[in-house]
């Protein structure tokens, strides 16, 4: 599939035009560390962006009854990396995050849903091993009436990896009929790895709905004792399990040879 | 044909016996009723005979055509032809149902069944089942109804063609039409000579595979091995008769735990 790039407006801002409709796609190896990403109004959009290098600092401007799928692939050596999104009116940020990232690394991923009626969607899926030790900081922010995120990460660590969820859902007094919803499930395989989860939420409003839900721990005995008296073998259960974890981030990618570099990731390292 | 022989089965969860002396044979082609009161077992067995790691057996022997499987894993069990429907099946985000099937029925097989092979195979069998396809295509059983758990515990059955298969109230949940549709697929793999042990507390799932056995556990153990008359005797008057009959008490499961922590209770006040 030909994906169109994104228009160039100076050395910092990209952006998309009014009305577009389509799949683009967007290197950053080629651009600056900061770089703003505009999303004009009544867009549909799926964007791929490749190379995430450390120390970018994104920005999406996500104006009016748009549309927007962002889907990226996290791989090699980055320590910092920062995206925000401003969300407009009616508007929809879905992110797709595949993480494999290695070593230490700190993101700080902030969705502002500023006008009535945004949306974000955002799902991360992350494999923390050998050493690595991870942090996603993934927040919303509902600072209008009718605005809803879900926020689902999904981890796994072995092998003296570390992975941590934070971040908070807030949403303001004024921001009524809002829904919030985080959602963060960690699978730790060994003693030395661990994992923890920390969604908070913060409630400054009556008229809204909200859930946070944490899960952190081993894999079940009784999906592995499911999987195993249908003739899998033991390592095949906690594989095919693991698998579920990761393997739900695939939704996100309409680029076939990303979707097989993904799977090859999930499935070499697993 | 496959016989499967379990002699003086004793069996603890957490520490506490629940089987306490199980003799039953089943004979490939025989179908076993499992009736008995809530929490005297049955579950148990069924469990300790798939290799539940949570069960520890502490006395006796199960054998399969004269193999021990004590000794096998899970795994193994199921290789060798075993096959438990579960009471309440897992649900497993994230596994699709249908590459699960694919895994499980390939776990199987020599050499791996064919995409096009695996989804005439599926296609058949889902709609004998009258389940919507879109089921094989979601996460193994996560949001599924009660009774499209069932269902799909019933497809794996006839995917994997056991030697012998056991159902753990496979009828609960389902609804009447539901219960025939699953009935119609037993009496199909009977016919095959596949041997069933099935649980329920219900007459209407028996009156409709006619099994060829009826086995009553009460307190961890085998009181009744019979004919089948006797599912509708207990459908009809309950187990009443056990007690009067046979003088067997049945004991409520919880009494003993019960008596347990008022004693250590008790002490704990003493001390005081
Ligand atoms: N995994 C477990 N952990 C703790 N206790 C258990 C476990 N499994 C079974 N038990 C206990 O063992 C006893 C027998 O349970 P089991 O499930 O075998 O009963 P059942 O005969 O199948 O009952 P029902 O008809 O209600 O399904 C009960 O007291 C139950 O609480
Ligand atoms: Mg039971």
């Amino acid at each position: 599939m030909e994906r169109l790039a994104l228009t160039k407006l100076n050395n910092k801002e990209y952006m998309i035009p009014e009305r577009a409709s389509g799949s683009f796609v967007f290197d950053l190896a080629t651009a600056n560390d900061e770089v703003l990403i505009r999303i004009n109004n009544s867009s549909n959009v799926d964007l791929l962006l490749l190379n995430l290098k450390d120390g970018n600092n994104i920005q999406f401007e996500v104006a009016d009854n748009v549309y927007l799928n962002v889907a990226t692939l996290g791989k090699n050596d980055i320590k910092t990396f920062k995206i925000t999104a401003n969300v407009g009116y009616k508007s929809t940020f879905s992110a797709y995050f595949a993480d494999f990232i290695h070593g230490k690394v700190k993101s700080d991923i902030t969705i502002n849903l500023n006008k009535e009626g945004g949306t974000c969607n955002w799902h991360l899926a992350s494999l923390s091993m050998n050493k690595d030790n991870k942090e996603f900081d993934v927040s919303a922010y509902h600072n209008a009436i009718n605005t809803y995120a879900q926020l689902d990460n999904y981890g796994v660590c072995r092998d003296e990896g570390k992975l941590t969820f934070s971040g908070i859902c807030k949403i303001i007094n004024g921001s009524h009929g809002s829904k919030a919803h985080q959602n963060a499930k960690i699978m730790v395989f060994d003693e030395l790895s661990n994992g923890v989860a920390k969604p908070i939420l913060k409630i400054d409003e009556n008229d809204i709905e909200a859930s946070h839900a944490a899960i952190v721990g081993k894999i079940n005995d009784e999906h592995i004792f499911y999987l195993t008296s249908r003739g899998l073998s033991e390592e095949e259960a906690k594989r095919i399990i693991t698998l579920g974890y990761l393997k739900p981030i695939l939704k996100g990618f309409s680029d076939d040879n990303m979707v097989q570099e993904i799977e090859n990731l999930i499935e070499g390292e697993m | 044909m496959s016989t499967l022989v379990i002699k003086n089965l004793h069996a603890e969860v957490d520490g506490k016996e629940i089987l306490r002396g199980i003799d039953l044979t089943i004979n490939e082609g025989e179908t076993v009723a499992v009736l008995g009161p809530n929490g005297h077992g049955k579950s148990t067995l069924l469990n300790v005979i798939m290799g539940h790691p949570k069960y520890i057996v502490t006395e006796g022997t199960i054998t399969l055509d004269g193999q021990d499987i004590l000794s096998l894993t899970t795994d193994q069990r199921a290789k060798l032809g075993l096959f438990l429907g579960m009471q309440n099946p897992s649900e497993i985000p994230g596994v699709i149902n249908s590459d699960f099937l694919r895994a499980a029925v390939n776990a199987k097989s020599e050499k791996p069944i064919s995409t096009y092979q695996f989804y005439k195979v599926l296609d058949k069998a889902t709609k004998e089942l009258k389940m919507p396809f879109d089921l094989a295509t979601r996460s193994l059983n996560e949001g599924f109804s009660g009774g499209e758990k069932k269902r799909n515990e019933i497809l794996q059955l006839m995917l994997l063609e056991p030697k012998i298969a056991m159902l753990d109230e496979i009828d609960s949940g389902l609804d009447v039409d539901a219960i025939q549709v699953v009935a119609d697929v037993i009496k199909e793999e009977q016919a095959k000579g596949i041997g069933f042990l099935v649980i329920s507390h219900y007459a209407r799932l028996f009156d409709l595979i006619q099994p060829t056995r009826a086995v009553v556990i009460v307190n961890g153990k085998v009181v009744i091995d019979g004919d089948p008359s006797y599912i509708k005797r207990i459908d009809q008057t309950g187990y009443e008769f056990i007690k009067t009959e046979l003088g067997i008490e049945i004991s409520k499961p919880d009494n003993n735990m019960n008596t347990v922590s008022i004693g250590s209770c008790a002490v704990k006040d003493a001390i005081k």
